[in-house]
């Protein structure tokens, strides 16, 4: 037995009815406590979700310190613009790494054990949720702290972390469900390019290096339409100026939207493996 | 005869090593030809940078510090080349560690092959792609804007310098390859590449950095090397922008050989 799919220590077991049929919560929680185990156990899984947004955070605020200088930029400090963007996509890869276990556990053959497992569907998405969200409170927190060691600042108090965090385990939401999908439909590594390939292009096609009234052509259209801008506006509202509920409203409705349709999409391809 | 004889022993001997490189060379090339899917993203991301970058940075040109140009797109080539070059030749390494882990490397060590013609032979491949990338990158990016300041002698120069930098960046992946004889390993490099690449110059010039950060830049080499192309392309073709280009990669490519050929000489020595 590997240490990936070794059983759950009595305490954590989840808890079965009468019936024999294990809750949803309940269930969702084991798969989550599991799921979480495995940082521990193989921690090459979670550590680049976690590096990638610091070393980003690190050479995009460096890279591109004089553009603050641009007329028009909404703050003097890069690292307020490119730290929020640097949470926003390690949160996201944080739910695609979720999406590469379940292509491991696809491979080798433990998730047929979890689907004959006496427990509701809906645990299937919940317990790999909860875990992308534990891991995204990690990633986070520590973005945030070494953005702060760099010099970002909060623009309108402690408050404007809330944005911060409802924009990292809102995109986690809609990475695990674009990744589960992905991964339930093609059942091998195959799904790990195409989850990491559209969601980087998705998030860069954004405001993600410049705001959009200091783009000039085609990115203007495009990061305009792109929901995933509200997102990081969202994200950036407490670094960037006062919380306000203009500025707040178009990324929670993109949320809202983007984590439906992906849910949605992970649930489908649930069905399909059970067909 | 007995005076003819070692230098027709001689010429055989260098003929069998050219034909031998030669081989090994058509062989690397030919992989990449035929997996086009292994390489394409070398050249697509690259572009969309470059497209990223022009779109988002086209008012930072008047920024004090930026170097006088026409479009972004002027500065953003010579990070472009050598970005596609640094991803290609991963996978060129890559490669090399599959050859290693497949066991097909044991069988040319075991042939009377010229050690040096394999390692020269597998990164001819990426030389040859490191050229046709310059070319791409320029032929792509003119319809949108680009402007060359040294003309067509400056574009061969740089393809010159394309085949240097691949020549580099490929012997340093392959020494990874050789010592770890795994391609996992090798592809895991790929975000030590894209540190180097971003701690330099390649998408902002070092004169708008500050602090630690532009010391960082100031120190890298990948700085340097990019310097060198986009003098070509934005001061014209000037003695100092050819000898930066040729030389900075050059001097990177027989470092590099260097480490490699010891890494391989180690490998031959511990079987």
């Amino acid at each position: 037995m590997s240490t990936v799919d070794a059983p759950l220590p009595t305490a954590d077991r989840p808890m079965a009815s009468a019936s024999g049929v294990t809750h949803t919560v309940p269930a969702a929680r084991g798969m989550a406590i599991r799921s979480l185990r495995n940082i521990r156990r193989l921690p090459s899984a979670f550590l680049p979700a976690l590096l990638m947004p610091i070393v980003q955070c690190i050479a995009f605020s460096g890279t591109f310190f004089a553009i603050t200088q641009i007329p028009g930029f909404p703050t003097d400090r890069s690292i307020n613009w490119f730290m929020p963007l640097a949470v926003v996509m390690g949160s996201s890869f944080a739910g695609i790494g979720i999406g590469l276990t379940t292509v491991r556990d696809l491979e080798s053959g433990f998730y047929d054990r979890l689907r004959m497992a006496p427990a509701p569907r809906h645990s299937l998405l919940l317990g790999p949720l909860l875990s992308a969200w534990a891991r995204v409170l990690v990633v986070v927190t520590v973005v945030f702290l070494v953005g702060m060691l760099l010099g970002a600042r909060l623009t309108s108090g402690i408050l404007g972390l809330l944005p911060l965090y409802v924009s990292g385990l809102g995109i986690a939401v809609v990475s695990t469900g674009w990744a589960l999908g992905l991964a339930f439909r093609f059942r091998d590594m195959r799904a790990a390019a195409i989850m990491q390939l559209t969601l980087f292009l998705s998030l860069f096609l954004t405001t993600a290096q410049a705001p959009l009234d200091v783009m000039e052509g085609w990115l203007y259209h495009v990061a305009r339409l792109n929901p995933l801008t509200r997102v990081l506006d969202l994200a950036r509202m407490g670094f960037l100026g006062e919380l306000t509920w203009a500025g707040t409203w178009p990324g929670l409705l993109a949320l809202a939207v983007l984590s439906a349709l992906a849910m949605i999409w992970a649930r489908t391809g649930l069905n399909r493996l059970d067909h | 005869m007995s005076v003819i004889a070692p230098v027709v022993a001689g010429t055989e001997r260098r003929q069998s090593f050219v034909a031998q490189t030669s081989a090994m060379s058509q062989r690397a090339v030919l992989a990449l030809w035929r997996q086009p899917a292994i390489v394409v993203p070398s050249l697509i991301f690259p572009l969309f940078f470059a497209a990223l970058g022009a779109s988002s940075f086209s008012r930072a040109i008047g920024l004090p510090g930026f170097p006088p140009v026409r479009s972004f797109l002027d500065f953003a080539l010579a990070g472009t080349i050598v970005q596609g070059i640094l991803f290609g030749s991963i996978t060129g390494a890559t490669a090399l560690a599959t050859d290693i882990e497949n066991g097909f490397f044991d069988r040319l060590m075991a042939s009377p092959t010229s050690r040096t013609s394999i390692l020269l032979g597998r990164l001819a491949g990426g030389m040859v792609y490191g050229a046709f990338q310059t070319v791409f990158f320029v032929a792509v990016l003119i319809p949108f804007g680009l402007t060359i300041a040294s003309g067509v002698p400056g574009i061969a120069v740089m393809v010159l310098g394309g085949v240097l930098t691949a020549l580099a960046v490929g012997a340093l992946m392959s020494a990874m390859a050789i010592r770890t004889g795994s391609s996992e390993a090798v592809q895991g490099s790929f975000p030590l590449l894209f540190i180097m690449l971003f701690f330099s110059s390649a998408f902002f010039p070092r004169e708008t950095m500050s602090g630690v950060y532009a010391r960082m830049a100031d120190l890298n080499p990948v700085s340097h090397l990019i310097e060198g192309f986009r003098d070509l392309t934005i001061d014209g073709f000037t003695a100092s922008a050819v000898a930066r280009t040729l030389l900075i990669s050059g001097g990177l490519a027989v470092l590099t050989m260097a480490i490699a050929l010891r890494s391989l000489r180690k490998r031959v020595a511990a079987r």
